[in-house]
């Protein structure tokens, strides 16, 4: 162990916990998907961060978008996310789920993806090298160190904001809402 | 070789327009009333894979070209025999306004996928097509986004632009 941080272990020894145990749920969406094979084997070794594949999303805490979003897309993010157990941490790959990236003028492309769930990082990229993924993983390690990455408590707090743009896409939604508002009374 | 095919289908369908552009390529274009006769025609011959169904819109021409993609497949070299291994393209065209035309399922089961596409993507009604539901869209369109006349960068910034940030709907500027 780092002697170093010993300190920060005894200070806060849950986050450090989470900081080296970054359980991904990889979400291939588009051509992003190209690059995890690599990161997870062993030319780049994701497991020296702490960071490996899970089977299901209720295991995670980390959220990967690789690749752009479409419309019936979102509806699957919408629902791989609010399964995630808290704190999840949820980081955007690539150029499509920033802005579109070179899909903006679509039919059926969804252009800012923060407009529905809370994004904690993004990488960007046409496409990121999986170094790119290291470098975003020790961003986040910093950022939960300083508590910033609470993108999970900024969803719960406005989630009638994140439901209200959700249902402008989507239309009605299926599932009853993850936060209700009499709970908060 | 695709000459021997060539006037086996003229033959039967005279009206029929058979060009070659390369090796291994068919193209007939027929009328659009002879569509079917012409599938059923080509499936008995030992083209029995309809791979595609696909849509070209000519708007300045205010048609739609209908493709139908077909290929024969045999378990060995030796079963082909006279049937030719290249992959024929059956075109017609209908029209734009009246976009409606048969279903081809009677024929080939696996053209039913297809031409739910082309209804929700054209807008191309198919008679006697058993369910015409949504396939691929979440959304409902006003004129079918594969339609020329669709302005995607419109829609785009009428519709994906105009959806606020939260931060800004927090502040009450919806």
């Amino acid at each position: 162990m780092d002697r170093n941080q010993l300190t920060k272990w005894l200070k806060s020894p849950s986050n450090m916990g989470h900081k080296y145990s970054l359980d991904v749920v990889y979400f291939c969406t588009g051509c992003g998907i190209i690059e995890i094979p690599p990161s997870i084997t062993a030319r780049w070794d994701a497991e020296r961060f702490g960071v490996k594949p899970v089977a299901t999303p209720r295991q995670a805490n980390l959220f990967l978008i690789t690749g752009y979003v479409s419309v019936k897309t979102l509806k699957a993010i919408i629902r791989t996310y609010e399964q995630m157990q808290e704190p999840k941490f949820a980081v955007g790959f690539g150029s499509c789920p920033i802005n579109g990236g070179m899909y903006w003028d679509s039919y059926n492309t969804v252009n800012h993806l923060d407009k529905y769930i809370p994004i904690d990082g993004w990488i960007a990229g046409c496409m990121p090298r999986p170094e790119a993924i290291f470098v975003a993983v020790t961003h986040l390690w910093t950022l939960i160190d300083k508590e910033i990455a609470d993108g999970y408590k900024r969803y719960r707090d406005k989630y009638k904001y994140y439901r209200a743009n959700q249902e402008k896409v989507l239309g009605e939604l299926e599932w009853p809402p993850l936060f209700p508002e009499d709970d908060k009374k | 070789m695709n000459q021997e095919l060539k006037k086996k289908i003229n033959s039967s369908f005279p009206s029929a327009k058979i060009s070659l552009p390369k090796e291994k390529r068919v193209v007939i274009e027929v009328n659009r009333d002879a569509v079917i006769s012409v599938l059923s025609f080509l499936k008995n011959m030992g083209y029995e894979h309809l791979s595609m169904i696909s849509c070209v819109d000519w708007i300045k021409e205010d048609e739609f070209e209908l493709i139908y993609f077909l290929n024969a497949y045999m378990k060995n070299d030796e079963e082909y025999g006279e049937i030719e291994k290249s992959t024929i393209l059956l075109k017609t065209r209908i029209s734009r306004k009246k976009a409606k035309y048969i279903t081809a399922i009677g024929i080939f089961a696996s053209a039913e996928p297809y031409e739910r596409e082309l209804h929700e993507l054209f807008g191309i009604y198919f008679e006697g097509h058993p369910r015409l539901t949504p396939l691929l869209l979440e959304r409902v369109y006003e004129i079918p986004p594969f339609r020329k006349d669709f302005d995607t960068r419109k829609y785009v910034k009428e519709f994906f632009e105009e959806i606020p940030f939260v931060e800004d709907r927090e502040e009450g500027k919806e």
